[in-house]
């Protein structure tokens, strides 16, 4: 009972992370067609941000948001100096610019700050347990459990409810037409970009908490999973991103809990290879974007 | 190019299909001799590299180029290359101290390389049949996120296999046997190979699928096994030359083939021009000289008098950058979208005069009926079609008409099945059309043309018509013939070498009824074929069109809502509107129709409308059904 809980809230605490990441991505990719690369980038920008505010003596909780708004700022950067210029592209030129931009970041990083991980020390107290009916829980994993739903709740009201997000629901189907109803495209655009940040942000201020260090390659491989998560789901579906995202930290937290030891290497390209052969059953996702062309 | 030049066309496209494949090979071959002369014993080291790469980078471009879909996942095809073959080639003795636990149908085998390599393009076809089976259904940016997801399974279990690969350790004692002339042999077989299945009929089958899916459906050609089998090829390939890389550097680990290294060879392959093998040899050539040369100042030193710091990473930066002012300056890459070299058209092969004789008209087709029972379609809740029933027979023209939305161009793609219909089947000649696979109605006889043009805007207007004609089973000079005969019946001798994206909106238009009609189809339809042309234009297509109704006796279901081009060439008229048929019948009868005028013109003026006819066609017969 205990095994199953504590395994239920990591699940939970890993997929709300790939979610988020996953609807960065999506929200950004339903738009302008960017398969973004240096999402990675975008979220290890933030825990550097997290890094050096701590380093210059700032308290823990507004480092924390000073990440936050540095991976805000790295996205809208990008945005503006590497893929305004290419709006309208296809994919896969979108796709390797991106790709480009990523690897050119990560030396960035690696010559700026060091190739090394840098330690985030944050309060003692908040990677403490407490006790809920005899079993054990972390800290961590709960407050990211919370973070993650509210920030997809947040998020979800804002797509439905305002009138920003509906116009990005708009430009998702068609950004030619939002232009010719008069909407300033630029500016949708960018606060798709400000909202994957966010996403990206906050994904990083979990994942410091969780591991404690931030190194070149920190955002990288947790946006490799949540890349898998949006095909999973639906390539350019938001439903479908969230989906996927914690389809997959389920999995891994499966595999990693009743994986016998003898495969425990083999845990990455298992899950992977679950996702692919999900890709066979349903080729579109689990949720599939809705996409009309009139021949 | 004159008419003339035509007949020799097919002749002048296979010599600039091998001048091509020689300027490729030229390239290379200058730029090697140029690095082992100029730099000796150094230049030698890079000219092994950049033909290795060559091999490597050409054999991604057999999928990516054919498909247009770009793919991560040749890295786990070349470190299953490097990984066997180094197995299967160390010495026993070195492979019992590096991997004392390796399973014992693997060890001691002590191969030759030439033995190996079979063996590796094998192993290497067998993973890109099995892992093809998922990435093939994929298109586009899915098929490119799966195939990252595949080299990360790959890079996972190379890392996890300790037995067999140690682990994340170097794997060390590969026979460094590779030197130039076996680099450059290699290289230019890869450059032979990707060529020939470029140019072949899977090639182009490929390419027209990469172009417009739909439109290579509607051939017959299925979009799905072009992908799987270009993977296929490509993977095999990409095996071998992940084999040789190996027995270049004689010791690496699971990261030598991970992200960098495909980093790397997928900037040399955008840089280049994805669509083309020269593309493929140009930004191999252009970005190991570019490495090679930002690598003096990686660790540092002087530049015209500046003191440069030590940068770690620098060679990957300029790749980036190399990248990013490509795709912003040249998006198709150096070469572009073509293959480096003379084209067709070019003047140099003037001088190639042997004729291939255009085939005969073909004899009538024999009778047949296209029969729609009951076709229904609804989109969301809108009813598009409902309960639609007609027929089409061989030797007339039936035409189709209704205003705007009338849910004509909905009932052409339930025809051939690019929608499924939610009621009622298609029979041609009593075989249903349900029951047979999406590109199998082209093959049972139905062909048509797009209402908004869809061409395949990388293959020349030979090419377009060519891969019709390969897909309906022309094979060779026979298919040659066939092409020529359309594209002289279209006028479009004088445009053979152009690329359709480069075309005037009438020769696109008459293009795409020649592409149809040499698959040689027992009913053909043609949806809209007029629109956007002038008068002139229209009368003349309506004059081809009847010439070949009455010299082939090929049904042609005629969609349109000019009223004048459809009344002028059908034999019998099918009126829709809002999805439903609201009358059929000769076309003289159906003009007097009221329901036809309502639909045309509206309620208010119908009765003045039915007057004004009644004068002029009296007695009138009613055809309403």
């Amino acid at each position: 009972m205990d095994v199953i809980l504590q395994q239920t809230i990591n699940a939970i605490s890993l997929g709300g992370v790939y979610a988020m990441l996953a609807l960065g991505l999506a929200i950004v990719f339903s738009i302008v067609g960017l398969i973004n690369f240096a999402h990675g980038d975008i979220m290890t920008f933030g825990g550097y941000g997290i890094f050096l505010s701590l380093a210059f003596g700032m308290a823990p909780v507004p480092a924390l948001v000073v990440g936050i708004a540095a991976a805000v700022v790295m996205a809208l950067t990008l945005e503006r100096t590497a893929f305004r210029a290419m709006r309208g592209a296809d994919v896969v030129t979108l796709l390797i610019t991106s790709f480009a931009v990523s690897e050119i970041l990560k030396v960035v990083f690696q010559n700026a700050i060091s190739a090394r991980p840098v330690p985030i020390s944050l309060p003692a107290g908040w990677s403490g347990t407490y006790q809920v009916a005899g079993t054990t829980i972390g800290v961590v994993p709960t407050v990211s459990l919370v973070v993650a739903f509210t920030s997809l709740l947040g998020l979800s009201l804002v797509l439905r409810r305002t009138a920003i997000g509906m116009a990005m629901r708009a430009a998702a189907e068609d950004l030619e037409m939002l232009k010719l109803l008069g909407v300033r495209a630029n500016r949708v655009v960018a606060i798709a970009f400000a909202l994957s940040g966010l996403l990206a942000g906050i994904a990083a201020v979990i994942w410091t908490a969780q591991r404690g260090s931030v190194d070149p390659m920190m955002g990288f491989f947790p946006v490799l999973k949540a890349f898998i998560a949006t095909v999973l789901g639906g390539l350019g579906s938001l439903g479908g991103a969230v989906l996927g995202g914690f389809v997959i930290g389920a999995l891994e937290v499966l595999t990693q809990a009743f994986l016998p030891d003898s495969l425990s290497p083999y845990r990455d390209a298992i899950v992977l290879a679950l996702v692919i052969a999900a890709l066979l059953w349903r080729p579109d996702g689990l949720l599939p974007a809705r996409s009309a062309t009139r021949s | 190019m004159s008419d003339a030049a035509l007949l020799a066309h097919p002749a002048r496209l296979r010599a600039a299909n091998l001048a091509r494949t020689l300027v490729c090979l030229g390239l290379l071959g200058v730029v090697v001799a140029l690095l082992t002369l100029v730099f000796g014993r150094a230049g030698e080291r890079i000219a092994v590299q950049m033909c290795v790469n060559v091999a490597a980078v050409v054999a991604l471009g057999v999928f990516c180029g054919n498909t247009g879909t770009v793919s991560f996942g040749h890295g786990a095809f070349m470190a299953i290359g490097a990984y066997l073959s180094g197995i299967l080639t160390m010495p026993a003795s070195v492979q019992r101290s590096a991997l004392p636990a390796l399973p014992g149908f693997l060890a001691g085998h002590e191969l030759s390389l030439w033995m190996a390599l079979p063996v590796v393009a094998l192993a290497g076809l067998v993973f890109a049949a099995l892992s093809g089976a998922a990435i093939a259904r994929l298109v586009g940016a899915s098929a490119a996120i799966a195939s990252l997801g595949l080299l990360i399974i790959t890079h996972g279990v190379a890392v996890g296999a300790r037995e067999i690969t140690r682990g994340s350790q170097t794997f060390f004692g590969v026979p460094r046997v590779v030197d130039l002339p076996l680099a450059f042999g290699a290289a230019v077989a890869f450059i032979i190979v990707a060529r020939a299945y470029r140019e072949s009929a899977m090639g182009l089958f490929s390419r027209a699928a990469r172009d417009d899916a739909d439109a290579a459906a509607a051939l017959g050609i299925n979009p799905r096994r072009t992908r799987f089998v270009g993977w296929c090829l490509s993977g095999a390939l990409c095996a071998v030359a992940g084999a040789l890389y190996g027995h270049m550097l004689g010791a690496f680990s699971p990261a030598s083939f991970y992200l960098s290294l495909v980093f790397a060879h997928i900037a040399m392959m955008i840089v280049g021009g994805m669509a083309s093998v020269g593309g493929a040899v140009a930004g191999v050539i252009g970005v190991t000289l570019l490495q090679d040369g930002v690598r003096q100042f990686e660790g540092g030193g002087d530049l015209l008098g500046f003191a440069l710091p030590a940068v770690f990473g620098l060679t990957t930066v300029a790749l980036g950058l190399a990248i990013l002012l490509v795709i912003w300056l040249r998006p198709m890459g150096l070469v572009g979208s073509f293959e480096l070299g003379p084209g067709a058209g070019a003047r140099i092969f003037d001088r190639i005069t042997a004729r291939t004789v255009p085939a005969a008209s073909p004899p009538p087709v024999p009778d047949a009926i296209l029969v729609a029972e009951g076709l229904s379609k609804s989109f969301a809740g809108v009813k598009a079609v409902v309960d639609m029933s007609f027929e089409a027979p061989t030797g007339r023209v039936t035409g189709l008409i209704g205003p705007n939305g009338a849910g004509k161009s909905t009932l052409v793609n339930l025809i051939t099945r690019q929608y499924a219909a939610d009621a009622g089947r298609t029979l041609l000649s009593g075989r249903d059309l349900g029951k047979i696979s999406r590109e199998a109605v082209a093959r049972a006889g139905i062909s048509r043309s797009f209402q908004n043009l869809r061409l395949f805007r990388g293959l020349t207007v030979y090419e377009n018509v060519l891969v019709a004609a390969l897909a309906a089973g022309h094979r060779g000079r026979d298919a040659a013939a066939v092409t020529l005969r359309e594209l002289d019946a279209f006028d479009l001798g004088a445009l053979a070498a152009t690329r359709a994206e480069a075309l005037p909106y009438g020769a696109r238009k008459r293009l795409e009824v020649a592409r149809s009609l040499v698959q040689d189809p027992a009913i053909l339809l043609l949806d809209e074929p007029a629109a956007g042309m002038n008068p002139a234009e229209t009368d003349d297509l309506a004059d081809r069109l009847i010439r070949i109704r009455d010299t082939r006796g090929i049904g042609i279901l005629l969609i349109d809502h000019d009223l004048r081009f459809v009344n002028r060439l059908s034999n019998w008229t099918v009126v829709m509107n809002r999805g439903t048929l609201i009358a059929q019948g000769r076309p003289e009868d159906v003009r007097a129709d009221p329901a036809v005028i309502e639909a045309y013109i509206g309620r208010g003026r119908t009765a003045a409308a039915v007057a004004a006819t009644e004068e002029e066609t009296t007695p009138r017969q009613g055809v309403r059904q």
